[in-house]
């Protein structure tokens, strides 16, 4: 195809004008509103002492439960879109404790973060792991927060005391009213539960007679005998409690997700589950503008002639 | 200024293009029966700038360029504040009434001493624009969750949690105050610090506890101010006159005169009623307005439109002497022929 040289000329003056255009609307075009979905979240993660266990990995580093769960919750605070809210608490003894309901996560990154990394054993106000009654308040306090937000609870599931299969604490409220996720961390193997003292260092680890073994209600009712016989006694060790979570989750309507790689995993099982906030954001078209010119012009200026040499 | 999108410099050799490319220009026979006319020469190495121009220009536009978030200092009138709120059982019950002869089981969670203690920081955390907030949580232990921040919208949130759910276990007020203490340390001096304690008991410290808790306040220049929730009725702060001889040596006015004798700025004010709460938060609303050095965020500041100002003129430059080409051409063909 060959075009005479006026019209070559006109061409790229048209060009050049479209590109103009677009440059000038690119700076002086007013953003538009744009739909995002936006979540609200309440990450509760259990501080309890099973959680110092050291047998989890990220990037290659052997690291414990409760680093991990930070790094995680870290992570995915990270990979949400601003617009969306995130509320932090910590689960002890038989309880969740709101430390702060859910704020903006972009402008509140930095306050988050600082909380987050407050968290320690060493606020726990009692030594037990009653992780299915902590969800069941989690699920609770949650309810009483507007917009409500969705728990995402990340616990190796160690429950100390021990559960009995059939006497499980009663969860009153409606199954899947509040959405929630259970994040497994941990091992699969048995490992030692650290102790720590009142200024967090580890201090030996719990002992095979320091601990509880059975569930005490269990143990207190007529048919204790068949219970007491021949059970392991492994309740001084922790790891991952899979089957546990797995029971827990489905009782109370929850999903759960053992060890996720990655922050996307509880991001889209979040999507799926909880109701999404629409929340209008400014979007500049600017890029669209000025990719479209730039283009133009590179078709103007690309050098033509070395191609088109060999047909002379 | 930094770059959002470093990695679309690399397209910036692509300004180079109009240097190579002579497809506008006229086939000639021989380029030496060309005159020579330097003022063309110019002209055309000026059009070959400005098409660089416009797309390095366009290039470094969509890469992004910015001032980066950041912050800067001015002066603002408030204080740093550390609220210490009693997270304890004792304060899910209500406030000590005069005259009730009603024993009553069922807690009214909305009218105990924390969700009050809650309602009314609030509004002071709103009503104290330049404030700098941080908080403590306590009961038997310490942390401080909220370290100092100028966000409202945290301060408010952790407030807000504070007053969900029930009480944890006991108080002790001594971790709580050195916490508050270790909060401070560190930071540089802005302005009036205040360490606000919310509390509805008191506590025995030890003579080692005493000089811990003086050491800390008077080193970090706080002020001190305790709401003391009254859990007996009638019972004040300081001795009066012809008063029960039970609550002589009780716990909460050994701590009143301990902070009394401490060397640094304090003031308690009892409350024993929702409205005697609120006026408490009213005096210390008017105690502290004095010079504070504030940080505040200067948000991220985008340069792309520079970038699009410059090509835009070299663009328009570019097409203006394109389309005068063009009408140039088109009359001397249509003489031609």
């Amino acid at each position: 195809m060959s075009l005479s040289y006026p019209k070559r000329i006109f061409l790229t003056a048209l060009v050049m004008l479209f590109g103009l255009l677009m440059i000038m609307a690119a700076l002086w075009l007013p953003p538009v509103d744009r739909e995002v979905d936006v979540m609200d979240s309440l990450f509760v993660i259990d501080i309890t002492d099973s959680m110092n266990v050291q047998d989890v990995s990220f990037a290659n580093e052997n690291i414990n439960r409760l680093d991990w769960a930070k790094e995680y919750t870290r992570q995915a605070i990270l990979s949400m879109p601003c617009g969306s809210h995130a509320g932090l608490a910590i689960f002890s003894e038989a309880r969740s404790l709101i430390l702060m309901t859910p704020v903006e996560v972009c402008a509140n990154y930095h306050d988050l973060m600082q909380m987050l990394s407050q968290f320690q054993p060493t606020m726990a106000w009692a030594r037990s792991s009653e992780v299915s009654k902590a969800l069941y308040t989690a699920i609770r306090q949650a309810k009483e927060i507007t917009p409500q937000p969705t728990v995402v609870f990340l616990t190796d599931g160690h429950e100390a005391p021990p559960v009995h299969e059939t006497l499980f604490p009663k969860f009153t409220d409606t199954p899947g009213e509040v959405p929630g996720i259970i994040i497994g961390i941990g091992g699969s193997d048995l490992m030692p539960i650290p102790k720590t003292n009142e200024s967090g260092e580890i201090d030996g680890y719990w002992e095979i007679n320091e601990v509880m073994h059975r569930d005490v209600y269990a143990s207190s009712r007529g048919d204790a005998a068949e219970l007491n016989e021949n059970r392991p006694r492994t309740e001084h060790l922790s790891s991952q409690k899979k089957s546990h979570m797995e029971t827990v989750a489905k009782r109370i309507g929850f999903e759960f997700i053992s060890s996720p790689k990655s922050p996307q995993n509880l991001i889209k099982e979040m999507q799926k589950i909880s109701e999404m906030r629409q929340q209008p954001v400014k979007y500049d078209l600017f890029v669209w503008l000025a990719s479209i010119a730039l283009v133009l012009l590179l078709l103007v200026f690309l050098p033509y002639s070395l191609f088109s040499k060999q047909h002379d | 200024m930094s770059w959002s999108y470093p990695y679309l410099l690399y397209l910036l050799p692509l300004a180079v293009l109009p240097w190579l490319s002579r497809n506008t220009e006229k086939q000639i026979v021989w380029q030496a029966l060309l005159p020579r006319d330097s003022v063309s020469a110019v002209i055309g190495l000026t059009l070959h700038v400005l098409a660089s121009a416009t797309l390095a220009a366009l290039i470094m536009a969509l890469a992004g360029p910015h001032i980066p978030e950041h912050t800067v200092q001015r002066s603002g009138q408030g204080a740093e504040v550390i609220v210490l709120l009693d997270r304890s059982r004792s304060m899910d019950q209500p406030f000590a009434r005069r005259h009730s002869f009603r024993l009553s089981t069922k807690m009214n969670f909305k009218e105990s001493k924390r969700s009050v203690a809650r309602y009314y920081l609030t509004e002071f955390v709103n009503s104290r624009p330049d404030d700098r907030f941080g908080y403590v949580l306590f009961s038997e232990q310490a942390a401080g969750i909220l370290s100092l921040t100028y966000s409202k919208e945290t301060t408010l949130a952790t407030i807000e949690a504070g007053g969900l759910g029930r009480g944890l276990s006991k108080t002790d007020i001594s971790v709580a105050l050195k916490k508050a203490g270790e909060m401070f340390e560190g930071e540089v001096y802005r302005g009036a610090r205040i360490v606000l304690l919310i509390s509805d008991g008191g506590q025995i410290l030890s003579t080692e506890q005493e000089q811990q808790i003086s050491q800390l306040l008077r080193d970090n220049n706080l002020s001190l101010y305790w709401i003391y929730l009254r859990s007996v009725t009638g019972m004040t702060l300081d001795e009066m006159p012809g008063e029960s001889i039970l609550w002589q040596g009780a716990p909460e006015r050994q701590l009143h005169s301990f902070f009394k004798d401490l060397n640094v700025p304090y003031r308690a004010f009892e409350a024993g009623s929702l409205e005697e709460f609120a006026e408490a938060m009213k005096a210390i609303d008017q105690q502290h307005y004095q010079t504070l050095l504030l940080d505040v965020k200067m948000p991220r500041e985008s340069l792309a439109d520079y970038f699009l100002w410059v090509a835009l003129v070299s663009l328009l430059l570019l097409s203006a002497s394109q389309i005068y080409t063009w009408l140039g051409v088109t009359r001397a063909y249509r003489s031609k022929h």
